[in-house]
């Protein structure tokens, strides 16, 4: 079967959404980043590489050929937010915006963020207002890839890019593990009890 | 000499590029702490985002740095203790703002006319400055509390020898160093004090 592993580099919210309950046990194995090897990028083992949020793109660009190759042998890559995914992976086109970490206080809050396409798989493990927080930027996704979460007007905050590589892009500007082990709001933490089991699923099958 | 561990695009006080601190503190990145000989340095900030694996296998080097007299400003939850005494984060338990709240413990120079209620909010919103604790060892003294509790979220651990620690467990220090509350005086008296009084 083959495995799911995410990457860690260290900080301590990537500590509790990584190693400890109840997220710990989605993971087959946890690799510290300063430790990746050419065999951790194998597709015929690895199944599917998650990179969390706030990862320091600085760590992540020297794997950048390792990680076109392990996209066009097959792989799954998930590259989440504040990452610099367009610094280390082919084809991302992202435009930075400023932060309003203060948009649910108005009167009538709505800050754009909006489900992409309702028949995607992610949405039978998660309720649209879970994908809502602040967000940082947006994608623009290449053609023929799925937009599943939508900021209106602008572009996308999560992508499911099938077309552009034989293997798998899941691409978000969403940083839910940076506020889970921060222990910050609780949208955070719902997104990934839905997006945990509907990626293992997506690299394993369902569990039986 | 103060030396700041940077870590890659983690905010850094901006008050390091101007009089009276430009030239005053270091900064090297995280990775090459292992080639400093801190000794050289009065103090090592270290910043929320670092990577705490890497602080845990140095840690027979920061508790020689702290044993020599050196002190260290930790900021963030910690999840790898570094050093024989410490134990990993401990969240404010309860819901709401009570949850949050800050209490003054005890008076320290770093949080002079810094105001609870200014650590406790961050424009209307509470929960930026910390929300729980990093267990203080014995003979801690006890600096800001935080929910029903009081946990101790800031504490000053005293080294024989003249060391010292300051555990802030949670964002950084100087992360409201523009802010137009009484909580911008943190930054400037944190490294006032890094660098007053003997140490």
């Amino acid at each position: 079967m083959p495995e799911l592993i995410a990457l860690d580099s260290g900080a301590f919210y990537q500590h509790r959404g990584l190693h400890e309950p109840p997220f710990a046990d989605y993971f087959d194995r946890i690799v510290y980043l300063p430790a990746l090897a050419a065999a951790d990028l194998d597709p015929a083992r690895t199944g599917a590489v998650l990179v969390p949020c706030r990862t320091p793109p600085e760590l992540l660009r020297p794997y950048r050929a390792a990680f076109e190759d392990y996209l066009q042998a097959g792989g799954t890559l998930v590259a989440m937010g504040e990452t610099g995914a367009e610094q280390w992976l082919p084809g991302i086109r992202w435009t930075d915006t400023e932060v309003n970490f203060w948009w649910w206080l108005d009167r009538d809050p709505d800050n754009g963020v909006r489900q992409g396409d309702p028949g995607h798989g992610l949405w039978r493990h998660l309720s649209p207002r879970d994908a809502v927080w602040h967000y940082h930027g947006f994608f623009t996704p290449p053609e023929g890839a799925c937009s599943v979460v939508d900021l209106e007007g602008c572009g996308s905050l999560l992508y499911d890019d099938r077309v552009s590589t034989p293997g798998r892009l899941i691409v978000t500007s969403l940083d839910p593990f940076y506020h889970h082990g921060s222990h910050f709001m609780p949208a955070t933490t719902r997104f990934l009890t839905g997006f945990l089991p509907w990626l293992r699923q997506e690299v394993t099958g369902p569990r039986s | 000499m103060l030396l700041f561990l940077r870590w890659y695009a983690a905010k850094r006080p901006g008050m390091l590029d101007a009089a009276p601190w430009a030239g005053r503190v270091e900064e090297v990145e995280l990775y090459d702490l292992h080639g400093l000989d801190l000794a050289r340095y009065r103090a090592v900030l270290v910043s929320t985002h670092h990577d705490q694996r890497y602080l845990q296998a140095r840690g027979a080097q920061i508790e020689a740095y702290l044993a020599g007299g050196g002190t260290l400003v930790f900021n963030g939850h910690l999840v790898r203790p570094f050093l024989p005494g410490l134990s990993p984060f401990v969240p404010s338990r309860g819901a709401g703002v009570e949850a949050l709240r800050v209490r003054r413990l005890a008076e320290h120079p770093v949080f002079a006319g810094v105001t609870a209620e200014d650590l406790t909010f961050r424009r209307g919103v509470a929960g930026f400055y910390g929300r729980g604790c990093n267990p203080p060892p014995p003979g801690a003294r006890l600096l800001n509390g935080v929910g029903p509790e009081a946990l101790p979220l800031d504490w000053e651990l005293a080294w024989p020898g003249g060391g010292r620690l300051l555990m802030h467990a949670g964002n950084d220090l100087w992360m409201y160093e523009e802010d137009s509350s009484s909580a911008a005086r943190l930054a400037p008296q944190l490294f006032d004090w890094l660098t007053a009084e003997g140490g």
